[in-house]
């Protein structure tokens, strides 16, 4: 069975490119506030959408924040991966040239990839046939660039590895990045995940009925579905004693992980497969149902995903259902990127002493049944010990972390 | 709340003891489907690359854009009936056919039962670009943006092929996607073999799968990236992947097994340093030494200047000693991007066993990326018969 690497690893670096700010305190910070940073769309025509909000990154400017590469090589995705990488390495206090010379490597999710340089090369295909295809913009189309662009940033020597699992893509970077530093294959890694708004996805949620109007709400009676998003998220993960040994601030502990698969539909998400994926994950840390303070829920804003998760929760936790939020009600649904923001706001809410908050809820779905908490409004102050961050993904791929407060 | 906190929750088991500090478990690989230009089936491959034989070439039915004036290789033929049956495939694209064949290959050649604790690794690049992108269309075509065809959507999403082989054959393990272009076999692979480490699976489908498309060969033909006489391909390739030990005590015929797989990072100039260091350490880790090497099956062949870098890592790492099997995969299946890693690995055992090669040989499996990636895996032939 399970063969658990021998050393404890910790989050000592965080970094955000979002809606709600660069970096994570000014991320942090927003979302402690319950702010909405959804806004019409800017980056691509939404002429003849009924729909029009999403969570972008406006004047999002690349050279401000990226020192290894050149912007004009990469797509928009590998930007905000390479963007929040740094970050996060600034945050953790680490030298780069240092961590350039450790075996240092990054793992990244994904969903749609370099989706932004595809439909620029869509709109050639429309102008001027395939044969007009910018020959720059095809090298820029893979989505393994993304981690490439972390790695090319910051020099990193290791591995570069893009996870294309949908939504779930980053909590699935964050356990094989875990697996990695546990057992030493790796002194240093960067796990996280980056999307960038498109203007297919737009069309395919709003075709399924999925889109809201301007307001993402879970949990809400009212809710009327998910809103797009994009940004990038990195976390910096380090074996415990060294964080320790080099006098670093730490985050969190990662606990453990699970990941599994619905393997039943692939839009339709499955409450004994999620359940499964948690107490799996529970027994990979070590922890039982009842040590569990804060649930960062998948929380996308449709009614399935909300009635899904809070049945697989009640699965696993029966009468008592820790706090359950979701950060999508600020930022919306970044994709890829949403679990590794997820996980980011858990590393701090396990620091600062916080649960994050639902923006947007008037009134909890009683449907939902008893005991749903979904921390409405603002940001609760408390000392959540141990919490577990969901991401549920398109093709039934369930990806749980669980994180702690190291004391 | 508790306050248990974090603790020693970590509890480590003690590293194993042995000789190598670095030794990893090696895998077994119990199956191999493939469907490449060569055509259906491992077999296919294996004398192909030993033949040396080009594959099928011929594109109409691929679709109506135009193609670029450059050679293709074209899996003929897809027996998307006859292996996945009728029903359900209907809104299917090129992509996920291609690997439901692959992996219905490789399902029917293993020994053991599948069962719900089995995984799917797969490798990518962009998804079905050729599905994406006409989606994308579709939203500046039609008089609404929004009037696409939402049955169409699944398609453009990059982990539809591995959601697709799992809800065929209910598989309930890890399900990966790997965005690796080239890199994508060996990628697989460590991926794998960590999942199976942790106990996310206990057997794992680690694949590649790349379709041809017009947006793809335009692609190829404009950037200049691929060599003008060298075929764009397409195919998909499955390994049936336990820990050996696994195999063994269920008594599974061993095809290869995989002894380690390795991937670093060079900068721009140092990419042969990369590749020859990542060479270095899997066969450290293996405790094999370099002139125990007897084939290397090459990732960047055709590649616009990484063809050369790749030949000069190797040969670092090997002390200038060229090995006496040189697996050359894409002279029958072309430039299979995506689908190339795992390809090389099929076309490497698909030779072994077509030249009923002996147990115990060693080979090198190698990849270069532009961006920096390199990365080898070392595979030693089991019993092929």
């Amino acid at each position: 069975m399970s063969e658990r690497g021998p050393r404890r690893v910790v989050v000592t670096g965080l970094g955000a490119v979002s809606s709600a700010g660069m970096g994570a305190d000014e991320f942090t910070a927003s979302i402690r506030a319950g702010r909405r940073t959804t806004s019409p769309v800017r980056s691509f025509d939404t002429t003849g959408f009924p729909h029009v909000h999403a969570g972008e990154v406006h004047d999002f400017e690349p050279r401000r924040w990226l020192r290894g590469i050149d912007p004009g090589q990469w797509g928009r995705s590998s930007q905000f991966a390479a963007s929040a990488a740094r970050l996060a390495v600034e945050d953790a206090g680490l030298a780069a040239d240092d961590l350039a010379r450790t075996r240092a490597g990054s793992v990244m999710g994904t969903t749609s990839g370099e989706s932004a340089v595809i439909e620029e090369l869509v709109g050639a295909w429309a102008a001027d046939g395939l044969k007009a295809l910018p020959p720059d913009l095809v090298g820029s189309a893979p989505a393994g660039r993304i981690a490439a662009a972390v790695n090319s940033e910051l020099g990193l020597p290791g591995e570069a590895l893009t996870l294309a699992t949908a939504c779930s893509a980053s909590n699935y970077a964050l356990g094989y990045a875990f697996d990695m530093v546990a057992c030493g294959d790796a002194d240093y890694m960067l796990a996280g995940g980056a999307d960038s708004l498109n203007r297919w996805a737009h069309a395919g949620f709003y075709r399924l009925g999925a889109l809201a109007e301007e307001i993402c709400r879970p949990f809400d009676t009212d809710r009327s579905g998910i809103l797009t998003a994009e940004g990038g998220v990195a976390l910096l993960l380090e074996p415990y004693e060294r964080a320790v040994a080099r006098g670093a601030r730490i985050y969190a502990e990662v606990l453990g992980y699970s990941v599994n698969c619905d393997a039943e539909h692939m839009v339709h998400p499955d409450p004994t497969s999620i359940a499964a994926c948690i107490r799996a994950a529970h027994r990979s840390a070590g922890v039982e149902p009842e040590q569990i303070d804060y649930i960062c829920a998948h929380g996308t804003g449709t009614r399935t995903n909300d009635a899904t998760e809070v049945a697989a929760v009640r699965e696993v936790f029966g009468e008592r259902i820790p706090p359950i939020s979701s950060i999508k009600s600020m930022i919306g649904h970044t994709m890829g990127a949403a679990s590794g923001f997820g996980a980011l706001i858990c590393c701090r809410a396990l620091h600062d002493g916080f649960l994050p908050p639902t923006a947007g809820v008037r009134r909890t779905d009683p449907d939902l049944g008893p005991g749903v908490d979904p921390v409405p409004g603002q940001a609760r102050l408390a000392q959540p010990s141990i919490v577990e961050n969901h991401g549920f993904a398109f093709g039934g791929n369930n990806a749980i972390t669980i994180l702690g407060r190291v004391t | 709340m508790t306050s248990a906190a974090v603790a020693p929750a970590s509890v480590a088991t003690a590293p194993r003891r042995t000789t190598n500090p670095l030794a990893v478990t090696p895998l077994a690989i119990t199956a191999v489907g493939a469907v490449s230009a060569a055509g259906i089936g491992l077999e296919a491959l294996g004398r192909a690359v030993v033949e040396g034989a080009a594959g099928y070439t011929d594109p109409s039915g691929i679709g109506e854009e135009s193609l670029p004036p450059r050679p293709v290789r074209i899996v003929p033929d897809l027996p998307v009936a006859e292996l996945l049956g009728r029903k359900g495939t209907r809104h299917l694209d090129r992509t996920t056919k291609l690997a439901l064949v692959a992996c219905r290959l490789t399902l029917d050649a293993h020994p053991g039962q599948t069962g719900e604790r089995s995984g799917v690794v797969l490798g990518t690049s962009t998804g079905s670009i050729r599905s994406s992108s006409e989606f994308s269309l579709e939203t500046l075509r039609q008089e609404r943006p929004y009037l696409v065809n939402p049955s169409l959507f699944p398609n453009t999403v990059m982990n539809c092929a591995a959601g697709q082989i799992a809800i065929r054959h209910k598989l309930h393990g890890v399900n990966a996607t790997i965005a690796g272009g080239h890199l994508s076999g060996v990628q697989a692979l460590r991926y794998a073999r960590n999942a199976l480490r942790q106990g996310h699976a206990d057997r794992i489908l680690v694949g590649g799968v790349e379709e041809f498309c017009a947006q793809s060969a335009w692609g190829w033909h404009l950037s200049g990236s691929l060599g003008t006489d060298v075929p764009v391909g397409e195919g998909a390739a499955m390994l049936m992947v336990e820990q050996d030990a696994d195999a063994s005590a269920a008594g599974h015929p061993v095809l290869a097994r995989v002894l380690a797989c390795e991937t670093g990072y060079g900068t721009p100039g140092r990419l042969a340093d990369a590749l020859a260091s990542v060479v270095s350490t899997a066969l450290e880790r293996c405790d094999r030494r370099p002139e125990q090497v007897g084939a290397v099956s090459y990732g960047a062949t055709g590649l616009t200047g990484l063809q050369r870098i790749e030949e000069r890592g190797v040969r670092a790492a090997l002390g200038d000693r060229v090995p006496g099997r040189r697996v050359a995969v894409k002279e029958p299946v072309g430039e299979c991007f995506s689908a190339t890693g795992i390809l090389q690995i099929a076309g490497l055992i698909g030779a072994w066993r077509h030249t009923a090669a002996l147990a115990g040989e060693l080979a090198l499996v190698t990849a270069v990326a532009r961006d920096g990636n390199v990365g080898c895996a070392v595979l030693e032939a089991g019993h092929l018969g």
